[in-house]
């Protein structure tokens, strides 16, 4: 190498590039198939239509025959239908008044923090024990959402074909759902609510104790296992 | 990789996070600008991941990651229609971490190295390009011609070209 070459590549060492950004985070919401059913325009649509039908379908205790029991969430349900129903995939998060953490701490004592303080807590009561929302983001534009309940109150997922539903190795008993599912909590009377279904993520549920955590947001699964396990 | 081609997100972002830094360092020299290198790198990755199943198994990643990132950056820079100036890190600023300079530290000194970046800025694009992709990013005669969309060749004429233009202005 001539030293003009050598004297290039010391160069090349010491020029001022800005500092690389983590792409790999910047992408990982946008690796899923263009078609997916949260994504289509059509799906947010169509929103409020056709939910009756699931609310029907639950009604019929035969029809949860495929429930998928070896996740091993005991207030979770997992329903795997033919085709997923059109709800909303954005909006009608249903989060409950908008409270500081240390409120939030008081009124649920089981209340399990990850690493990182999030952008806003909520608090819906009408859901039995209560329903702590922490969201990073804004709750029009929500990147990432941990819900916690506990005791009596219930989360039914309704997955379709294509959605992946495996156990992981987290706290008590894990499940990872990989593509779109709708998501349901039951109220305080036991009831779901056809106007809180809606089009859920990529989404991480996890057991803690009593307490029910469930995570989403565009993460892959490794990251969303990063980030349950630092929440104790 | 073959995870990654089978649809594994998380093998995929692993191959990310191995090349982010040469990805976004070689959009960063043909864009010129920072934003636009990032989107570059980025929208890059994005295709490149849906492209996937068209990958050759066997063949080397990065040159065919680069030939995607690179046409990225260019289409930018297009568009944009400016050409950004390399500039040199802030002097006395230790690149490694205050150790012992390299044996080629005695190559190249203060102002040296300001006039030699300025020859290079100096140069016409095109020989300015592939003086950046082979000595400033260290890339190979083969990932030169993938990022710059030339043939093998034309990476060997220019590059000779451009050292003895780089030469003239220099000495």
């Amino acid at each position: 190498m001539t030293e003009l070459e050598t004297a290039l590549r010391q160069l090349g060492g010491e020029l001022d590039y800005p500092p690389t950004p983590d792409l790999a985070s910047a992408i990982r919401g946008r690796l899923e198939r263009p078609t997916r059913l949260w994504r289509r325009p059509a799906a947010v649509a169509l929103a409020i239509v056709v939910v009756a039908a699931i609310a029907a379908a639950f009604a019929v205790p035969q029809s949860r025959s495929a429930i998928l029991d070896w996740l091993g969430l005991r207030n979770v349900s997992v329903v795997r239908v033919e085709k997923l129903p059109v709800v909303p995939a954005t909006g009608r998060l249903d989060l409950g008044r908008q409270v500081t953490l240390d409120e939030a701490r008081r009124r649920a004592p089981w209340l399990r923090l990850p690493e990182g303080d999030p952008d806003s807590v909520w608090l819906n009561e009408s859901l039995p024990g209560g329903k702590v929302s922490l969201v990073w983001g804004t709750p029009s534009r929500v990147r990432l959402l941990l819900t916690e309940v506990t005791g009596r109150a219930y989360i039914e997922k309704v997955v379709a074909g294509d959605t992946q539903a495996e156990s992981v190795d987290i706290g008590d008993a894990g499940a990872w759902f990989q593509g779109p599912h709708v998501v349901m909590f039951r109220d305080r009377d036991g009831r779901f609510h056809d106007s809180q279904a809606r089009l859920a993520r990529n989404t991480l549920v996890w057991q803690l104790g009593d307490v029910t955590l469930r995570l989403e947001g565009g993460l892959s699964k490794a990251e969303a296992l990063r980030i349950a396990r630092t929440a104790s | 990789m073959e995870r990654a081609r089978s649809g594994d997100e998380d093998a995929y972002e692993e191959l990310v996070r191995a090349h982010q830094g040469i990805a976004f360092r070689t959009a960063y020299v043909i864009a010129g600008n920072a934003a636009d290198a990032e989107e570059a790198a980025q929208e890059g990755f994005v295709k490149a991941y849906r492209a996937l199943g068209r990958f050759r198994a066997g063949s080397p990643f990065r040159p065919w990651l680069l030939r995607i990132v690179a046409n990225e950056a260019r289409n930018r820079r297009r568009s944009a229609g400016r050409r950004a100036a390399l500039s040199l890190r802030a002097a006395g600023e230790e690149s490694s971490g205050g150790a012992a300079p390299s044996p080629e530290g005695a190559v190249l000194a203060g102002e040296d190295r300001e006039r030699l970046l300025e020859a290079v800025n100096g140069l016409r694009e095109e020989e300015r390009l592939v003086i950046a992709c082979r000595f400033f990013l260290e890339l190979s005669e083969e990932e030169t011609a993938a990022a710059l969309d030339v043939r093998l060749g034309t990476v060997k004429s220019r590059t000779s070209r451009a050292l003895e233009h780089l030469r003239e202005a220099y000495d």
